[in-house]
């Protein structure tokens, strides 16, 4: 780099003194040929940073999330260690605990069923979680990252695909959320920002084409007894 | 976890396998990887297969991730290294990695590129300051890419990289230049 480039260089990345800039500012105004190449240059910056980001794929969230590979995670080794087999040495004492404790798991079993008592269940999908209980519907929340945002709504088979109906909560910044009842079911939806840009859920753990060269975004809610055993 | 959770405890969580956390950390830095990569390889399957593969290389290095350095210099330095990558395997014929050394690289091909209406039409503006930059020797276009689009100081781009500030310096510059005469800014007005 010659010294004239290395101070253009200086001066664009504002590496300049006082006293240098002002020195250059003078040479600008002496030398044609050189402001007008600091003016291309000043202006190939400006145009740089007005370049649009590329958007983010549909769904790449829950796509890099397949592609982790399920044996490095912690739930893997876990279940790992549960079904690895394991040779077991019977004695008369390890097999009446054995007898007992399936005498008390009967028990339990029939008195949990006798009672019915309603618990927190989690839906399926990766933005969904259950908040609540009831026998049905299932409390399902949604939550979206718009932080540019001004309103976020989301429109899909349960609302009728009225997004004016199902309206988003801000609770911290960025971060946008609401909470459905719902019956179990399948449901396809999207979200909506600022009343215009319709947008699939980016945690969702499935899409589907809804025919016009789009994708949304599916939530399966299970009933609650069956995600219940899912959870045991 | 808390979606509002900064990048340190949702890195902690995941390294404890809180793959809801990791998902959080995608979601977060997903603009700036796509971004990089798409700036790096073009607007090309490649380029959000290479972003995937940077998260996923991530997920199976957080356990030697240093927590006294920043997530997203992490990860530019793996989104990096993967567009590296699949550069070579896609062209070794017409990419070389060392065309930043090389001055003959300031005459790479740019006849296909005159058209002045450019000047009016923001988005033709942008279109041709996006083939421009994806003509760039690789090297050259890295430096340009991490400084000018995602804003990045000469520190962190030389942690990034692993080459020195002073030589990063000279490399965007080059980018710089290169870009003007493509674009016709300079009319051959810069030597």
């Amino acid at each position: 780099m010659t010294a004239s480039e290395l101070l253009v260089q200086r001066f664009l990345d504002q590496e300049l003194s006082a006293e240098e800039r002002v020195r250059f500012v003078v040479q600008l105004g002496r030398d044609e040929t050189l402001r007008q190449r600091v003016i291309a240059l000043e202006q190939l910056l400006l145009d740089a940073t007005r370049l649009p980001r590329p958007a983010v794929p549909d769904a790449f969230v829950a796509r890099v999330m397949d592609r982790i590979e399920p044996d490095s995670s912690l739930w893997r080794k876990v279940a790992d260690a549960l079904w690895a087999p394991r040779e077991i040495t019977w004695n008369l004492a390890t097999a009446g605990a054995a007898a007992c404790m399936a005498v008390l798991a009967v028990w339990g079993i029939l008195a949990g069923v006798s009672s019915q008592a309603p618990g927190p269940v989690p839906a399926t999908g990766t933005t969904a979680a259950a908040v609540a209980t009831a026998p049905s519907p299932v409390l399902v929340r949604l939550v979206v990252l718009q932080p540019g945002a001004k309103t976020v709504q989301v429109a899909g088979d349960f609302n009728g695909w009225n997004p004016a109906s199902t309206s988003l909560e801000q609770i911290s910044s960025g971060a946008w959320t609401v909470t459905l009842p719902l019956e179990p079911g399948r449901y396809e939806y999207m979200f909506v920002i600022d009343g215009q840009r319709w947008i699939v859920d980016p945690f969702a753990a499935e899409l589907n084409d809804d025919g016009f060269g789009s994708r949304n975004a599916v939530l399966e809610v299970r009933p609650l007894s069956e995600t219940r055993k899912a959870t045991l | 976890m808390r979606i509002d959770a900064d990048d340190a405890e949702l890195v902690r969580a995941s390294q404890n396998g809180d793959r809801e956390a990791f998902g959080l950390l995608v979601s977060r830095h997903a603009p700036s990887i796509v971004s990089l990569t798409t700036r790096m390889l073009g607007p090309t399957a490649d380029a959000e297969d290479v972003a995937q593969e940077t998260f996923v290389a991530a997920f199976k290095g957080l356990s030697r991730f240093q927590s006294d350095s920043k997530f997203s210099t992490w990860l530019y330095r793996i989104a990096v290294n993967k567009c590296t990558d699949s550069l070579r395997a896609r062209r070794p014929q017409d990419v070389s990695l060392d065309a930043a050394d090389d001055e003959s690289a300031a005459v790479w091909e740019t006849a296909d590129e005159e058209t002045p209406e450019w000047k009016i039409e923001q988005a033709q503006l942008a279109w041709e300051l996006d083939k421009g930059i994806q003509a760039l020797p690789h090297l050259y276009r890295e430096s340009f890419v991490l400084r000018h689009i995602e804003g990045l100081g000469y520190d962190e781009m030389s942690t990034i990289l692993g080459v020195h500030r002073d030589t990063l310096k000279m490399r965007v510059y080059k980018a710089r230049t290169l870009l003007c005469q493509s674009l016709g800014h300079l009319d051959g007005a810069v030597r």
